[in-house]
């Protein structure tokens, strides 16, 4: 009956990093791994939910305030004119916004352009459209967008490229000079964007986070997608949107109605309370904790001999580089922090991609040699995680000491 | 600005026209399926401590222990079959996306998929984002017996999946045990898939459910489909879920995992708590419902609709033709404009919308004063012609 299965659920096989998960999990390890928070959500949502549950908003719902509210944040932010009865669709997440963004554009054949590393799903959703997904490396150590590789990328079957900024795994932020490069390549070829910008409001030492559809000639030809879940920490909401224009938000959001009909009811409502609340609010979150929590987590990595050659823009992720004296894959190297220091990254590998069409001959060892920490964490975790650390250090030495026995 | 060539079968649902309609003019909406009144206390209650005790994080990609194991747990009591919940089962986002997902993880383009109309719009929809070869066979009044010499010609080892709803929706028909016997034998005959869509299962008046995957032979090939919504009138909640053995469940997952990624935190924690309410619950639920079903199709037939038989779900089909309007959706126009009264024209639910010209869908998940209200309208201005 394996048979049965589609073409290209076949191709999706359990990952490694599943299974550390599962050793993760037997060791009781620090989670550092899971990209959402370990300290609650904001009382002000909770106590809007729990409002919203009481007040019998329980039944299908489109919450047009959400939408009115959003308009006004871009404008307000990006400098963008939306029209919020036609070029809003809320969703179940940023996943279920991406996915009809997709849907919505891509036939069979049509090349996406994506940077590598980059967030899983994206390319799982590209594949079953029917889409190819083409990457462009990004080049280590610190991310730059290379110009040449972006550009060569480009066929006359690129329909779209995807820009995730602030960027999951790597903490990049992508620069202005940068997005201008990307907006006239779209221009100039005459194709879409879609953005991921999830992490819109975790950036550190003053970057500024610009939406790429705020520049010349990209309002008209950019698929915003975004959420409430990293903003205010309800990662387990389900409530995203997708911001297009008029043309092509209208089949966003048909597509949206044929996959999950309508987001949830009662969060809906606690958003709209969410995007009303105060401008301090969005500071205190982007200055205060993360920051903090960003410098915490790379020292303690420094101690242990892992390499920081980036620090992280935003997000809040850091994509730490195994040293050349271990020679440990990333897989191994998690697995030995688990089994070792009880404290859990994810291993990059699953991040990167390779291409048929370029790359050849380059050299993609360092496809293997990044692990992703996330610092989204209580005090106590990252406290905890600390000790453990220190006391692996002391037992087993730092991976960049240049004894080869100890890796 | 190009969009995707699949997009030529979406336009904006029947439904929000409808609605908009509705509102413009003061009209009591019998149209849309879900209730004007609220889910039981236990189960909001329950969602609200999930809230206050922080459960408010991405939860395991296709559900949380506790739900999957109520889910299993409800399946087995509900048709006997024992199902595994970590490898048998995944939570989504209502019953919409366990149908999104099954299609889009099971069905290659070009793979022929049977479908029976009058349908649930979003089937063929989702089976046109999935490149499926759609072949439709129409249940008809006045009983909506499947027409066994026609699904016999219809299916062949070319056929991949049959995509059924029971009870079914907008008709309110029960595949019965004989014409579920038959599909099975079909599909077993042919080596073809079953996604069987049992949001309404626990509305079943006149005759008990049954669940496809539950025959001999068939839970092998089944993905079973449900939902919280419409048993526990939360259809705001968003969940839902697919019940498959495990090679069927990896495609359903899979699917899932770039849809929605994961399902709404507290929501799934209310709904495992919603599972476990006792037996009384579900029989308060149908008699509750059997009594706003008699208001409504006593009326009806008193205003001068001819009324098919609903075994099950919250729907009423009628042949509106009485009243001399040309066909369902000037009907519907007319009964919003004129009456007060919103139905939904069943002509979209048909791959050829002919074939539905004649039936309108009333439903009774509103309270009884709605109801009656309705009805008082209805039989105060609809003259026979």
């Amino acid at each position: 009956m394996k048979d049965k299965l589609s073409a290209v659920a076949k191709t999706f096989s359990p990952s490694p990093i599943q299974q550390l998960s599962h050793l993760a999990q037997r060791r009781n390890a620090i989670n550092l791994a899971e990209g959402f928070p370990d300290f609650p959500a904001p009382s002000l949502l909770k106590s809007a939910a729990v409002s919203a549950i009481n007040s019998d908003f329980n039944q299908y719902r489109h919450v047009q305030g959400i939408c009115d509210r959003l308009a006004k944040i871009v404008k307000d932010t990006h400098g963008l004119e939306v029209d919020p009865l036609t070029d809003i669709t809320i969703c179940c997440g940023q996943t279920e916004a991406f996915a009809a963004a997709i849907f919505s554009i891509i036939d069979p054949g049509d090349e996406v352009i994506l940077f590598d590393p980059s967030y899983e799903t994206y390319n799982a959703c590209i594949s079953i459209a029917g889409g190819v997904a083409v990457y462009v490396a990004l080049n280590p150590p610190h991310w730059t967008l290379d110009n040449e590789k972006f550009l060569k990328s480009f066929t006359s079957r690129t329909k779209a490229v995807v820009l995730n900024s602030p960027h999951n795994p790597t903490g990049k932020v992508f620069s202005k000079d940068e997005l201008e490069v990307i907006a006239t390549a779209c221009c100039t070829n005459d194709c879409l964007a879609i953005t991921d910008e999830v992490y819109e409001h975790i950036t550190y030492d003053n970057t500024k986070h610009i939406s790429l559809a705020s520049l010349q000639g990209m309002q008209e030809r950019t698929i915003i997608t975004s959420s409430l879940s990293k903003t205010f920490s309800v990662t387990g909401w389900r409530i995203g949107w997708a911001i297009a224009p008029t043309a092509i938000a209208s089949a966003i959001k048909n597509i949206h109605v044929r996959i999950t009909d309508s987001a949830p009811a009662p969060f809906q409502e606690a958003a709209l309370t969410a995007l009303e609340s105060q401008p301090q609010f969005f500071e205190s979150l982007r200055q205060v904790d993360y920051e903090l929590r960003r410098d915490f987590l790379a020292r303690i990595l420094a101690e242990v001999g892992l390499c920081i050659q980036f620090k992280a823009q935003g997000s809040f992720f850091i994509f730490a580089e195994i040293p050349e004296e271990c020679l440990l894959s990333d897989v191994d190297c998690v697995r030995k922090l688990i089994e070792e220091a009880g404290v859990v990254g994810v291993p990059g590998c699953g991040f990167f991609h390779s291409n048929k069409l370029v790359e050849v001959g380059a050299d993609n060892f360092y496809q293997k040699r990044y692990i992703r920490f996330a610092f989204c964490k209580s005090d106590d975790t990252l406290a905890a995680a600390a000790q453990n650390l220190q006391e692996f250090v002391n037992k087993a030495g730092a991976f960049d000491r240049s004894e080869s026995v100890k890796c | 600005m190009q969009v995707a060539k699949r997009l030529e079968k979406f336009k904006t649902t029947i439904f929000t026209q409808m609605s908009m309609l509705a509102i413009k003019h003061g009209a009591i909406n019998l149209g849309q399926g879900f209730p004007n009144f609220d889910g039981p206390e236990f189960v909001k209650e329950a969602a609200i401590q999930a809230i206050r005790d922080g459960k408010n994080q991405y939860a395991r990609g296709y559900g949380i222990p506790d739900l999957n194991s109520a889910i299993a747990a409800r399946f087995k009591k509900d048709c006997g079959l024992v199902v595994d919940p970590e490898t048998e089962v995944t939570v989504t986002s209502g019953c919409t996306e366990a149908i999104a997902a099954t299609i889009l993880g099971l069905i290659n383009p070009g793979d022929e998929v049977i479908l029976f109309a009058p349908f649930y719009d979003s089937y063929e929809a989702t089976l046109s984002m999935a490149g499926a070869d759609i072949k439709c066979i129409t249940l008809r009044p006045p009983d909506f017996a499947v027409p066994i010499n026609e699904l016999r010609s219809a299916i062949s080892k070319k056929t991949r999946a049959i995509l059924m709803n029971t009870p079914h929706n907008p008709t309110g028909k029960m595949f019965t045990r004989e014409e579920l016997n038959e599909i099975a034998s079909l599909c077993i005959e042919n080596d073809v898939l079953v996604f069987s869509d049992e949001v309404y299962d626990k509305l079943a008046f006149e005759m008990d459910h049954i669940s496809v995957a539950s025959l001999p032979g068939m839970y092998d090939r089944t993905v079973t489909l449900n939902s919280l919504g419409k048993t526990f009138s939360l259809t705001g909640w968003k969940i839902g879920w697919a019940i498959a053995p495990p090679h069927l469940t990896w495609g359903v997952r899979q699917a899932h995992s770039f849809l929605t990624f994961a399902t709404n935190t507290p929501g799934q924690w209310a709904a495992a708590a919603a599972l476990r309410a006792p037996d009384s619950y579900y029989v308060e639920l149908r008699r509750d419902y059997a009594t706003k079903k008699q208001i409504l199709v006593e009326g009806l037939k008193e205003a001068g609709f001819k009324v098919f038989p609903s075994s099950g779900t919250y729907f009423v089909v009628v042949d509106h033709t009485p009243f001399g309007l040309e066909n369902d959706i000037a009907f519907c126009e007319f009964l919003i404009k004129e009456v007060g009264v919103v139905a939904i024209p069943t002509s979209v639910f048909y791959l050829n919308p002919e074939e539905g010209k004649n039936i309108v869908r009333f439903t009774f998940c509103k309270d009884e004063g709605t109801l009656r209200s309705a009805v008082e309208r209805m039989k105060a201005k609809l003259k026979r012609t």
